[in-house]
């Protein structure tokens, strides 16, 4: 095979766009992890109920796109609520192993339970996009792709914004950094954590929803993006939000080349295979850990 | 004067040993009061159940007119007591201004709503916070690092930040948890400076201190305990030459003591 340029600035492309979706996974883990100190194992599954929102809204607005993509960001968002005032609120600062058990958990029950009524065929979406793309000379990207990647930089922007400037994204850092000081000043840990898991579930519903007419919909899509997410995660440095966002796109570049030219085997492997390079280098991660640094 | 916290048989076991066996005191609004006593004899355990950071086993704390027996930590805070810890406890990433609007901001009217709409009312409260934290940041001398992240700072200074940001919203009563511990003997005169100039504002300081000098200095009235009882209580005077808080705290007789200050005169 021969490699010519635009062969690869095509793969950059794909990259990149599949990297920022994955963000939207490992952003949510990560702040959820800053703020209530625990994994949530069920994420995945957000994004999975996310792009099954979009295949059940999207008939019924006409094939739309933005009104169902609004409408599965919603639901998530309403789904995160209620997994954490049913499950999570419950919890202990001091309990991570119970936290482990009932995300694990609801994961599997949320899974199965789509499985029952959906059934495991994997669904296909389209929307009024079709297959549409945009053609630079003879590169070409899908628009369902790139906007996907731009709806995950503007989150990105907006997260980032809520972070750093707003009295609730402060509080969020503060539960973060230091949890008694939090509280020392007045701060509800439980409206902080109720939305930081709104928000995180937002995130996810848009990644799920936006990979929906990008890749095949089945009741275990999350599953597989779920561990790259805690990868990236890890080695972005636990709670580390940019980490985890340059980790994510990282990744999304380096599985589209290796997708590119090897077989499909190496691009999973490599995620994975880098994860442990990284850790053994940088047992704390690539960047520092903790403490929700958002900048 | 009145109270302003009134703490009332207040008990605490672990285990079956009582760090805290009933212990009864008031804080008159205004002063500056000393908790002292020798290790394990209760005080940490005493303000940690005051300001709801460990369950109480029994008794009762008022603030001003409200019951806050038993109220978890960040709702007796939202009622006006604030504390800080004896291993400080800032957020070294933020900048020192952001650690004081964090502060304060639990306490500002405002909702997220106004502050979407940046109506007046949210201008109007990040204005009076932002006046606030200058000037408390002026009293603590840190005005050169208002910007700056907190975590470059020295230990004392982080000390100085964590009382500025319990300052910050106003509170009732600051309770600090070994304010000096640690800290570099040269600057313990500021913190003592800063803390009589907020006192003479109007501020209501209860202090746990191992540092005798400091708690002599500053004090109105000092509560010793002892075994998680109350020993005595009265003015710093009567305290340093009270035969049984010299024997269980200081371990010296009153004839040491004494020339023990005229060492230290």
């Amino acid at each position: 095979m021969t490699i010519d340029a635009v062969y690869i600035l095509q793969l950059t492309l794909n990259g990149l766009a599949l990297g920022l979706l994955y963000a939207l996974i490992a952003v949510g883990l990560s702040l959820i992890f800053g703020v209530m100190e625990i994994i949530n194992f069920a994420h995945g599954e957000l994004l999975m109920l996310g792009a099954y929102a979009m295949t059940f809204a999207l008939p019924v607005v006409g094939l739309l796109y933005w009104p169902a993509l609004a409408a599965a960001i919603l639901l998530v968002m309403l789904a995160g609520l209620l997994v954490y005032e049913i499950l999570l609120a419950r919890l202990r600062p001091d309990e991570f192993e119970r936290s482990i058990l009932i995300t694990l958990g609801l994961s599997i029950i949320l899974i199965h339970t789509v499985q029952y009524f959906f059934t495991a065929t994997p669904r296909i979406v389209d929307t009024q996009y079709g297959f549409d793309g945009v053609e630079i000379g003879n590169i070409r990207i899908t628009l369902t792709r790139l906007i996907g990647a731009a709806a995950a930089l503007v989150a990105f922007a907006g997260l980032y914004s809520t972070l750093r400037f707003t009295q609730f994204g402060r509080a969020m850092r503060a539960i973060a950094q230091n949890r008694e000081a939090a509280l020392m000043v007045g701060i509800r840990p439980r409206v902080v954590a109720r939305n930081a898991m709104v928000l995180a579930a937002g995130l996810c519903g848009l990644g799920g929803a936006a990979l929906a007419p990008i890749q095949l919909v089945t009741p275990y899509m999350g599953q597989f993006l779920i561990f790259k997410a805690f990868a990236l995660v890890t080695i972005g440095g636990l709670g580390n939000i940019p980490g985890a966002v340059v980790a994510a796109v990282v990744l999304g570049l380096l599985e589209s080349v290796i997708g590119g030219f090897f077989a499909s085997a190496w691009q999973e492997g490599s995620v994975f295979v880098v994860m442990i390079v990284a850790l053994l280098l940088r047992p704390e991660g690539l960047f520092k850990r903790g403490g929700m640094r958002v900048g | 004067m009145s109270a302003i916290l009134r703490v009332t048989d207040l008990r605490k076991s672990y285990s079956g040993i009582h760090a805290l066996d009933g212990v009864s005191f008031d804080v008159e609004a205004g002063s500056i009061t000393g908790l002292i006593g020798p290790n394990g004899s209760g005080k940490s355990t005493a303000i940690d159940c005051i300001s709801g950071f460990q369950k109480l086993g029994g008794g009762k704390v008022v603030l001003g007119d409200a019951d806050i027996t038993g109220r978890p930590a960040h709702l007796i805070a939202r009622a006006g007591l604030m504390r800080t810890f004896q291993t400080v406890r800032v957020y070294d990433r933020l900048s020192l201004a952001d650690n004081l609007a964090i502060a304060a901001q639990q306490f500002d009217p405002a909702t997220w709503i106004d502050e979407f709409l940046r109506t007046r009312r949210y201008r109007q409260a990040v204005e009076a916070s932002e006046k606030r934290a200058r000037q408390l940041v002026e009293l603590i001398g840190l005005q050169r690092y208002y910007e700056a992240e907190t975590g470059i700072l020295s230990y004392g200074q982080k000390k100085l930040v964590a009382l500025a940001a319990a300052l910050m919203p106003h509170p009732k009563i600051v309770v600090l948890d070994e304010p000096v511990a640690g800290v570099n003997p040269s600057r313990i005169r500021e913190i003592e400076v800063a803390l009589q100039q907020l006192n003479q504002a109007g501020e209501t300081f209860l202090i746990v201190e191992h540092n005798v000098q400091f708690i002599t200095t500053l004090c109105h009235r000092v509560i010793v305990l002892e075994q998680g009882r109350k020993l005595t209580e009265g003015t710093a005077a009567e305290i340093h030459t009270d035969a049984r808080v010299l024997e269980a705290y200081l371990g010296m007789t009153p004839e040491m003591a004494e020339a023990e200050m005229r060492g230290a005169a």
